[in-house]
């Protein structure tokens, strides 16, 4: 069984938000427009966040892409009343929206601030609508939503996978969440953390890697890369 | 308590009468209007406790043991999408018209299609079966034709129906009846994303 994970190599992100966008079209993330945003309500299952480092002209600029760490000691899952937040076999921080009833404690106690609450009925004018995803579901009001890596593509590719061999098994490569697919700069790569062979497997070991807040021991399954001071050759 | 009872039984029957009258869509997003996180309205959220559905109403009686009994026909042969992927297809006016351009042509209903086919429209099938949006529910044909589970299971016979209709309640207990006894996935993202 893969337990997913995803690996972000900081040095070559952009920070173009193709990513944002191709989830937004992917996932039927809502709009909430600019007086919902300004009281902290937009959503965006993935955001790349800005670090300016140094004063005018002698700036550097550094983008994080930021979305659910799908932690394996995930600060969400605990608080759920209604189970509606829990760990799938595969190692992903799974969301039921039949089971959620809008506490959002689970917002709380993320450390990422990568959960959105529904404020309101998700509405698009035509013909935007026509655009939705029918493999995904379209949030209602009152109901917590996350990146989910993708898993309707998770389970199209197990689907396609069971249908050519007994054994199912989803090849390194073949399967891609909507971020990682539109990465230009081939920052994001995603995969199986329990193939050593695999690519995100590789870039998760690197000396150049690390979690996002490790400290807290949320046990992130995303591995951020980034050329230390103490190693200008950029390591792995 | 009686009095609480009938109250009950009386809205219940109130909405039932709004619920099947044929101009009401099975769903209808209203936006604005919210009686809670799953349901629009008061009456959605009574039919869907009470699991009432309203029947489809289909343009032609599509009679289906004719088809397969008289025409040999295979529910994939129009239902194509089926074997391929998530979605079993109601079958374009074009395939119904692969053999009505010359099968039957002197019925009223063959002609009422064929009109149709000339202005260039679908005839406006309902769905005889399908979830609600709020169920969340995911569905994808295609591995469960893989594993040869007759159509019948989850349809009922429609091969002796005149026109379809829905014969088997799917619950999520009937999904998950089937999964653990064919030791299939009952992971809840299997199916609600």
């Amino acid at each position: 069984m893969p337990r997913w994970g995803m690996a972000v190599d900081l040095d070559r992100c952009t920070g173009c938000e193709a990513c944002v966008t191709a989830c937004h079209a992917e996932n039927n993330i809502p709009t909430v427009g600019p007086e919902e945003a300004a009281r902290g309500r937009a959503m965006h299952w993935i955001r790349v966040e800005r670090y300016w480092e140094g004063e005018f002209p002698d700036v550097r600029l550094t983008f994080r892409p930021v979305f659910c760490q799908q932690c394996d000691n995930a600060p969400c899952e605990p608080v759920c009343p209604t189970y509606a937040s829990y760990h799938t076999d595969e190692g992903l921080n799974a969301q039921v929206y039949n089971r959620c009833i809008g506490t959002r404690y689970c917002a709380n106690a993320c450390s990422y601030n990568v959960r959105f609450f529904n404020f309101h009925n998700p509405e698009w004018d035509r013909p935007l609508d026509l655009q939705l995803n029918p493999d995904v579901s379209v949030r209602e009001v009152g109901v917590m939503e996350k990146c989910t890596f993708c898993i309707q593509r998770i389970n199209a590719a197990r689907i396609d996978a069971r249908a050519e061999t007994e054994e199912g098994r989803i090849e390194d490569g073949t399967l891609q969440p909507a971020c990682a697919q539109s990465c230009t700069a081939n920052a994001l790569v995603f995969g199986d953390l329990d193939d050593a062979d695999s690519r995100v497997s590789r870039l998760s070991r690197s000396p150049r890697g690390s979690k996002l807040l490790e400290e807290l021991g949320a046990e992130p399954s995303v591995t951020y890369l980034q050329k230390g001071d103490w190693d200008e050759s950029g390591g792995g | 308590m009686g009095g609480l009872a009938a109250s009950v039984v009386l809205i219940g029957v109130l909405a039932g009468v709004r619920l099947i009258s044929a101009q009401d869509r099975l769903v209808e997003p209203q936006s604005g209007s919210v009686f809670s996180p799953a349901h629009a309205t008061f009456r959605d959220a009574l039919a869907h406790f009470l699991g009432w559905r309203r029947e489809p109403v289909q343009p032609i009686p599509f009679p289906h043991r004719t088809h397969f009994e008289e025409a040999f026909l295979e529910c994939t042969y129009c239902h194509d999408g089926a074997a391929r992927g998530p979605v079993a297809r109601i079958p374009s006016v074009v395939v119904c018209m692969d053999c009505h351009f010359d099968v039957a042509t002197d019925r009223e209903p063959i002609q009422l299609l064929t009109s149709f086919y000339e202005s260039g429209q679908e005839p406006p099938w309902e769905r005889v079966y399908g979830w609600l949006p709020e169920a969340h529910v995911r569905f994808n044909h295609a591995p469960h034709v893989r594993r040869e589970i007759e159509c019948t299971v989850c349809h009922g016979d429609v091969t002796q129906m005149i026109v379809a209709e829905p014969a088997v309640d799917h619950t999520m207990s009937f999904c998950v009846g089937c999964h653990e006894q064919s030791q299939a996935s009952i992971d809840c993202v299997t199916c609600h994303y």
